[in-house]
């Protein structure tokens, strides 16, 4: 390259800088690139680890010996129930998001993810709910119930105080972060991949993390759903999972292991895309069976979200029923073995380099091989009601999620380091950390199995001596303290390495995925041109890779209009679609976080007016952002001398907004179904199920508001197929028409829920509805609002006949809601009432 | 199977089926016992274990029909050249089919063994 | 079956080892294509499959046999147990007797004991006399207990239930026949 080339290369890279860089110093926090965002979720997520390990110190100390006073029993409930908590939801899937989110777009070759802003706003939501979770702990009033918050201990009566409301709410809070991660993880993947990409030529660690995402979006509203009604339980006395009304405990455990296990193989997945990325770099040899593992990753998928009752084999549950949660529960060990095999079989096919992240992966091969054998023990029920609630379930679930998890993301972390900091992580004081951790561990769990065995149960905070557990207990605590010794010596490691650590060359592990292709330390766009893609390993069988890129000879070299572009791929070829245009830094996610935090707190304080205030400040501000959005000027600012193909993405009617709108319906779908789970097994299964004497909706106004909300949802559809068609005539107008129906609509069912003699603080039937009732008033508002909005932009020109983009993202919301009301009107107005007859 | 062999959506579909399966099976085992619990509680061979049997029978070989369509359009999918992504979609569905026949088979087996209501 | 999980599990780290010190040597590539074929098909289908049919095959059975079925002679004691915070509350509906944190049973003879609970969710577990269930509030379970031999056996409540969830303990007393019959007898006389 000339001298001339080269300034001329430099000058175009600082364009871009200045395009994608944050803004300096306080602006920082108004930062939504997903290096910086993942970065931060992934520095925060280590921070509650040191919290949760340190509360598994004081566990440990306690149980050291028999019938110890150090901590007493109420203070130790608190500190087991944090520890699961803190770890699970405030570690485990955070960490793994952020490591997701800081490295998906680089390894499928684009800036960044495809809704950046999202990004913040889950980080922001995450650490305020972790913050609101801990705080509870300073306080002296966190939540004593269990990680698990079985009803009745952990409702109104049996935990008067505020503990369970912190839980409650707070975890929502982090999962509500989780699930916009999860959304944009998935359009990401699928829609932005770079050109050439096809399914078949996508790294393995997005294969993982596509299904880790689709699982959090159908496996969190559960949760949610739990979460929301149990609050409802506790504040204002709605009757769910009380026998007296017709409630159910039981229906807690459903909702709660719906959502748990799926998640542990959301926290597997990933880890496991870990391994199956370092092994085939480390053995020098391309993954054998690629095909495979992708099979197993959707079967794990999808069969994990059959296995819930397995935690709830001791509950009574008929015995056939059991059966075949068992053989579910031991299906799932099948997709697990192609995994192990296909990693086995590619270290044999390669000659393989050793290094520290090497050794983190065969730690994790012992000992989470280990635990998924106890695991397919603990699948058979008879056995299982032996142990069950034991610490033998105790060792077994360290093994998994610390041998299936932690393990594997320490392997990752030393490994993508240098990709981060440009330096070298140390080998000899790793091998100590890894050393003292490992045999710390083994030391802690594995004679807990034999405890368990011996007949110790979980969660008791002291126990007589002479039962046969004392040197168990002792041992394990030792082990313990060594583990945590081992974890300072890895901290250590890690800091000093980004003051001491030797320089790293380009890509130091000679890798074969896109990620290495960027220079390092990382830089805020990562590839200075969106190169094109044409077999699964770039950096193996492209030559030249580097330079080209930082030449600017692939896509997208140069600013435009100092937008921030990437480009959008079709989900299944790969073949490029359009230029996919991203919002810049905005102060918005941050204000957004904490109006919703204070939503929070003033819930915790039971100051409702306080809330409601917060709820439209919270609202208002998500329309504001919504506003910027499309085709605003801001938002897409165009040169008019810009040649038109590929189209920008807000010109056409498929852009990701369309595919984040979908799979966002899918995890309100979810929610709605798992209410729907609800009311029919209270129906079937609640003790003193009771249905009221009359009827609690009028049928007639039902049918009419019904009807009304129909021809609004005809009358867009027919709007937005002419949009398609190119004709646009009185646009404004027909959508104030549509949403004077939706409000007519609103208006009736609204009135329904004032008028309706329901008694939801008596009636499991009643709570039921109203939520129902109120779901559905919910989202045919919300509907309302974006279609005036539209009314209102098209005037301004945002939404016209050329910028067709966002009546088309609507339109599913309207059918989804056309959907869940004649659904619902089925379940509750006619099916009801032919019980109730018959 | 309307829709062509090589579509992404039969990466999922097999298992969506299964997972279909599975909710009918312990949504329909705990209303079938409630509504018309059988005679001899404590014997398997009543008429839930019947219904078991033959609907997982029915859910499997549907199932293994569509994995031999998949393997079948694979084959095919190989003549071309350049086709690699049909080759690699048509494959992995047939193994996604074949995986979900026999799981849905296997959820089948208890039924044969246990009395369905206690 | 915990013999041959280790097995398995010193197998499979064994062979990781191994394979990471292995250095290929050359092959054809349709040859590679085999061995990994092999490798998958043997361990990472055939060895789960067979592991969990025999695993099943086995426990599905004995799951069965572990179920509270009147037997044909019938004539099991049925006693009725309510767990509260933190005590249990033990109800016999033959003979009217009364008990708080212990249990009296015969022993060689099928005990049925219906669990239910008053507030939380508990759990009856005594660990030498097989597995264990929960009490809930609202529902009544059944656990099948069934002593060989007479002797004092330790029970505990193994669902986490609160404060005092650790010192939820309470025995179980297995009496010969007759021993049992003259327990009866007195405590019917006691009331």
């Amino acid at each position: 390259m000339s001298e001339y080339a080269q300034a001329q290369n430099r000058e175009r890279q600082q364009r871009l800088e200045r395009v994608w860089g944050n803004l300096p110093g306080w602006g920082a926090l108004a930062a939504v690139n997903h290096t910086t965002v993942g970065l931060r979720f992934i520095a925060t997520g280590l921070m509650f680890f040191l919290v949760g390990g340190l509360l598994a110190m004081l566990i440990r100390t306690q149980l050291a010996l028999p019938g110890q006073d150090i901590i007493e029993s109420g203070l130790y409930n608190q500190l087991f129930t944090m520890h699961g908590t803190v770890m699970m939801f405030l570690f485990a899937i955070p960490v793994l998001e952020g490591l997701a989110m800081y490295l998906i777009p680089k390894m499928i070759g684009t800036r960044d993810l495809v809704f950046p802003r999202l990004s913040a706003l889950g980080y922001f939501c995450y650490v305020f709910g972790g913050l609101i979770v801990l705080s509870s702990l300073v306080l002296e009033v966190a939540p004593d119930a269990g990680w698990f918050m079985y009803t009745p201990l952990s409702s109104a009566t049996y935990s008067p105080g505020p503990g369970s409301d912190f839980w409650l709410l707070g975890i929502t809070f982090v999962e509500i972060s989780a699930i916009s991660a999860g959304i944009e993880l998935v359009v990401s993947i699928l829609r932005t991949r770079a050109p050439g990409m096809s399914l078949n030529k996508m790294p393995i660690f997005c294969w993982y993390i596509l299904a880790m995402a689709l699982m959090i979006v159908f496996g969190f509203p559960p949760l949610i759903l739990g979460s929301v009604l149990l609050e409802l339980e506790r504040a204002a006395g709605f009757v769910f999972f009380e026998t007296a009304g017709g409630g159910d405990p039981l229906l807690w455990q459903h909702l709660f292991w719906l959502f748990g296990h799926p998640e542990v193989y959301i926290i597997f997945l990933p880890a496991a895309g870990i391994v199956s990325t370092l092994i085939p770099v480390f053995a020098r040899h391309p993954l054998v069976g690629y095909r495979w593992i992708v099979l197993s990753i959707i079967t794990m998928g999808f069969i994990s979200f059959g296995l819930w009752v397995h935690h709830m084999f001791t509950v009574g549950i008929p015995h056939l029923a059991q059966a075949f949660f068992s053989v579910a529960s031991m299906l799932v060990a099948i997709p697990t073995g192609i995994q192990i095999f296909s990693w086995l079989a590619t270290l044999w096919q390669g000659k393989v380099v050793f290094h520290l992240p090497m050794l983190w992966i065969i730690g994790f091969l012992v000992v989470f091989v280990c635990g998924g054998l106890t695991g397919v023990m603990l699948a058979l029920a008879p056995f299982n009601w032996q142990v069950h609630d034991t610490h033998f379930v105790v060792a077994h679930m360290h093994y998994v999620l610390v041998g299936g998890m932690l393990f594997p993301l320490v392997a990752g972390l030393y490994y993508w380091l240098p990709h981060v900091s440009g330096r070298m992580p140390s080998d000899s004081l790793g091998r100590w950390g890894f050393w003292l951790f490992f045999g710390g561990f083994n030391l802690t769990f594995l004679l807990m199995h034999l405890t368990g065995l011996l007949g110790m149960p979980r969660r008791i905070y002291t126990y007589e001596a002479g039962l046969g557990w004392d040197w168990l207990n002792l041992v394990s605590s030792v082990g313990g303290f060594i583990m945590a010794i081992g974890v300072a010596v890895i901290v250590v490691d890690i800091v000093l390495h980004f003051r001491f650590g030797k320089r790293a060359e380009q890509n130091p592990w000679g890798a074969d995925t896109l990620e290495w292709a960027i220079p390092m330390p990382v830089n805020t766009f990562n590839f200075s041109s969106l190169p094109s893609v044409d077999t699964r390993h770039p950096m193996w069988h492209t030559p030249r890779l580097v330079e080209s890129i930082a030449a600017g000879e692939h896509g997208l070299a140069d600013v435009q209009a100092l937008r921030r572009d990437i480009y959008g791929s079709d989900a299944t070829t790969g073949k490029l679609q359009e230029v996919v245009h991203l919002p810049t830094n905005s102060w918005l996610p941050l204000m957004t976080a904490s109006a919703l935090a204070a939503l929070c707190v003033s819930l915790l304080m039971k100051a409702y007016l306080l809330a409601a205030v917060f709820t439209i400040v919270a609202l208002g501000l998500v329309l504001r952002w919504g506003w910027e959005n499309g085709a605003h000027p801001r938002a897409a600012p165009t040169d008019h001398n810009e040649a038109g193909a590929p189209p920008l993405h807000s010109r056409t009617f498929s852009g990701p907004g369309l595919w984040g709108m979908v799979v966002g319906l899918m995890a309100d779908g979810t929610f709605y179904a798992s209410l729907m789970f609800g009311w029919f097994y209270l129906w079937t299964a609640a003790p003193e199920w009771t249905v009221p004497a009359h009827d609690s909706v009028t049928l007639l106004p039902m049918i009419l508001s019904g009807l009304v909300l129909t021809v609004a949802v005809i009358a867009y559809c027919h709007l937005v197929k002419g949009l398609r068609r190119g004709f646009a005539a009185h646009l404004g107008a027909r959508l104030w028409l549509i949403a004077a129906l939706g409000v007519g609509h609103w208006v009736l069912l609204a009135g329904q829920l004032v008028s309706a003699p329901l008694a939801p603080t008596e009636r499991a039937h009643d709570a039921v509805l109203v939520v129902i009732l109120l779901y559905l008033l919910l989202h045919s508002g919300l509907a309302v609002i974006f279609t005036s909005l539209q009314a209102v932009r098209a005037r301004l020109g945002y939404t016209a006949v050329q910028l067709p983009y966002e009546p088309v993202v609507i339109q599913p919301f309207w059918l989804y809601t056309l959907g869940v009301y004649w659904v619902s009107f089925v379940a509750f107005v006619l099916l009801s009432n032919a019980w109730s007859v018959g | 199977m309307k829709s062509s062999p090589v579509h992404p959506v039969h990466l999922f579909l097999g298992l969506a089926i299964w997972a279909a399966w599975f909710v009918v099976l312990y949504g329909g085992l705990s209303v079938g016992c409630t509504i018309a619990p059988p005679d001899s509680e404590e014997q398997a061979g009543t008429w839930i274990n019947g219904a078991i049997v033959v609907v997982a029978s029915l859910v499997g070989g549907y199932l293994l029909w569509c994995a031999y369509r998949c393997a079948q359009a694979s084959s095919q999918a190989k003549l071309q050249r350049d086709n690699r992504l049909g080759v690699f979609i048509s494959k992995t569905a047939a193994a996604v089919y074949l995986v979900s026949s026999i799981a849905s088979l296997a959820l089948g087996v208890p039924g044969v063994l246990l009395p369905p209501c206690v | 079956m915990f013999g041959w999980f280790t097995a398995v599990l010193v197998g499979v780290i064994a062979l990781w080892l191994f394979a990471i010190k292995r250095s290929p040597g050359k092959a054809s590539a349709a040859h590679l294509r085999k061995v990994q074929k092999r490798w998958i098909i043997w361990g990472g289908l055939a060895l789960p499959v067979s592991t969990i049919t025999v695993v099943l095959a086995f426990g599905l059975p004995l799951g069965q046999r572990m179920l509270p079925q009147s037997s044909p002679e019938g004539g099991e004691l049925r006693i009725e147990v309510t767990a509260h915070q933190w005590w249990w509350e033990v109800n016999y509906p033959d003979s009217g007797i009364s008990l708080r944190n212990e249990l009296h049973i015969p022993a060689g003879r099928p005990v049925n004991l219906h669990l239910t609970s008053a507030d939380v969710i508990h759990s009856f577990w005594v660990p030498r006399l097989g597995g264990k269930l929960d009490a809930i509030p609202g529902h009544t379970n059944i656990l099948r207990l069934h002593a060989d031999e007479a002797g004092t056996y330790r029970g505990q409540c193994a669902e986490f239930c609160g404060r005092d969830h650790a010192h939820m303990g309470f025995t179980v007393t297995a009496h010969e026949p007759s021993d049992y019959q003259q327990w009866v007898g007195q405590e019917v006389s006691d009331e």
